[in-house]
């Protein structure tokens, strides 16, 4: 073999590598024992803001409506099933959707941030997605910067009169996208590299994810554009009652 | 429920096994705070023995006390190793302009380094990881989440948490039978046929999915109603007893990992 035909083999060696574990990874939850004790608990109370006044907006929320509790937690259920379910690809690995940013555009931020925590629980301890120690980076990463990004640009798209399918996309892909780079930034600060610190190290991460992570998140857009649009030719009433239609007009 | 399950099946799949386990009688309580506590000594300790010591004693809990196959048992781990394989590699692995490691391939443009003291660092990382799920495994495989959510609630969560996380529980394996049948009526229908058409099947059923679960919400808010629900669901529980031997087992166990850190 000649010296490129060599650089070929290791190249292709590297990236079979990297596939060859690809296919049972799905949407970004930080693994059980993957934080220090530390960040643990500082991203836990970077969350907690956020909680206490999606809880407080929830219960402002059932005092005016209190038969809005079942449609409440079937929301929290439906953002489950959605991002358990194996989503159509084209490579024919597994992967699942987060339904952030779906979750983001029905219900809203603040209230997602609430579902979103219960949720990732749930995912743990039926899924094993994520953990109980990295429970606060999992919910400030998928449950509260996701869905607010999702929520402020499908917002910012409106009101600049974007095309409101694509508002819908961009909202859905971006958030997906967000999710992925504050995930990646969270293991690099939790582990920098040894040389170039956590800048480099957050390249790697988000390297590492980038083939699984960019294709799921256009069809995150793709996926929550389909279901918006279902959802707006047969659920009109249903989605004026969760204050949907309120907003757009 | 074979091994290579989808996601959806394994959801199933871990709230099975929990309920038939043979570590259900103990009290969820202790399990709790048990597993919870190791989850912190692993994290906190960060030692390479103290992990391998919680994966195999937690592994062998499970199976042997629990009474889940070793198959099953592995098979649920393949999911946190694809993640903790895919995390070392981005410790291990390095991206220099120069060959900086131990270790170097060159990449035309640039280096791809790693050196003995990154692969440790990975392999330490890894270990912790895999210690700390098979802990909260041996939660999740001993607890339906019913109890662990009992559980919360008598640790002070608000009330309203504890009763939304409830209903989501219930209500998460409504939706799931009813997703399964929709999407067996789509596949019958080659709804899945190429990529684009998956997606289109996709979409119609995750939306036809909230419709349905709104409409039945309202009908369980009806049904909660009149059997006179006002904010508060009460569920019978089974008492269970903590024993004396489990608690000096779980101290001792606990003392032992500490003074493996601090001898080793």
């Amino acid at each position: 073999m000649s010296k490129r035909q060599k650089r070929a083999v290791k190249l292709a060696t590297v990236f079979a590598a990297i596939f060859a574990v690809v296919p049972a990874v799905n949407a970004m939850h930080i693994m059980e024992g993957y934080l220090p004790a530390g960040y643990c608990i500082a991203w836990g109370v970077i969350c907690l803001p956020f909680l206490v006044a999606g809880f407080f907006s929830l219960k402002k929320i059932l005092k005016e409506n209190r038969r809005a509790m079942t449609i409440l937690a079937m929301s929290g259920a439906f953002i489950f099933v959605i991002s358990s379910l194996k989503i159509p690809s084209v490579t024919g690995s597994c992967s699942h959707m987060t339904g952030t940013g779906l979750g983001a555009i029905l219900f809203g931020p603040g209230v997602v941030g609430i579902l979103g925590i219960i949720v990732l629980l749930f995912q743990a301890l039926l899924l094993a997605h994520g953990g109980l120690t990295t429970l606060g980076a999992n919910t400030f990463s998928m449950a509260i910067a996701g869905p607010f990004l999702a929520y402020g640009i499908y917002k910012l798209c409106l009101k600049c009169k974007v095309n409101r399918r694509i508002s819908i996309f961009l909202a859905a892909f971006l958030g997906d996208i967000f999710t992925y780079c504050v995930t990646s930034l969270q293991l690099a600060l939790a582990h920098p590299a040894e040389n170039g610190g956590v800048a480099i190290s957050a390249a790697k991460f988000l390297g590492v994810f980038a083939p699984t992570q960019l294709p799921l998140a256009i069809l995150e857009g793709i996926l929550t554009l389909v279901i918006m649009i279902a959802l707006e030719t047969y659920a009109k009433a249903e989605l004026k009652s969760i204050g949907f239609y309120k907003e757009v007009k | 429920m074979s091994g290579h399950s989808h996601k959806h099946q394994g959801a199933q799949s871990i709230d099975y096994y929990a309920y038939t386990s043979g570590m259900r009688k103990v009290n969820a309580s202790f399990k709790v705070l048990f597993s919870v506590t190791l989850l912190i000594l692993c994290i906190v300790l960060d030692h390479i023995w103290v992990s391998v010591t919680v994966m195999a004693g937690m592994g062998l809990l499970t199976v042997c006390a629990g009474g889940l196959s070793l198959r099953r048992y592995l098979s649920l781990m393949k999911f946190p190793v694809a993640f903790i394989l895919m995390g070392s590699i981005a410790i291990a692995a390095g991206i220099a302009a120069r060959p900086y490691g131990d270790f170097n391939l060159n990449l035309h443009f640039f280096y791809l380094y790693t050196s003995g003291a990154d692969l440790l660092r990975a392999a330490r990382l890894g270990l912790k990881a895999l210690g700390a799920v098979s802990a909260m495994y041996m939660l999740t495989l001993s607890t339906p989440a019913s109890e662990i959510i009992s559980v919360l609630g008598r640790a002070h969560l608000p009330k309203l948490l504890v009763e939304l996380m409830n209903m989501i529980y219930r209500f998460i394996f409504i939706l799931m039978d009813v997703q399964s049948r929709m999407s067996t009526a789509a596949r019958a229908r080659l709804g899945y046929e190429g990529f684009k058409r998956s997606c289109y099947t996709f979409g119609h059923i995750a939306g036809n999915l909230l419709i349905l679960s709104f409409r039945k919400a309202g009908i369980y808010y009806d049904a909660l109603e009149s059997r006179g629900y006002d904010g508060e669901l009460k569920f019978l529980e089974e008492e269970k007893k903590i024993k004396a031997w489990q608690v000096f087992a779980a101290a001792g166990y606990l003392l032992a990992l500490t003074a493996l850190a601090v001898i080793l």
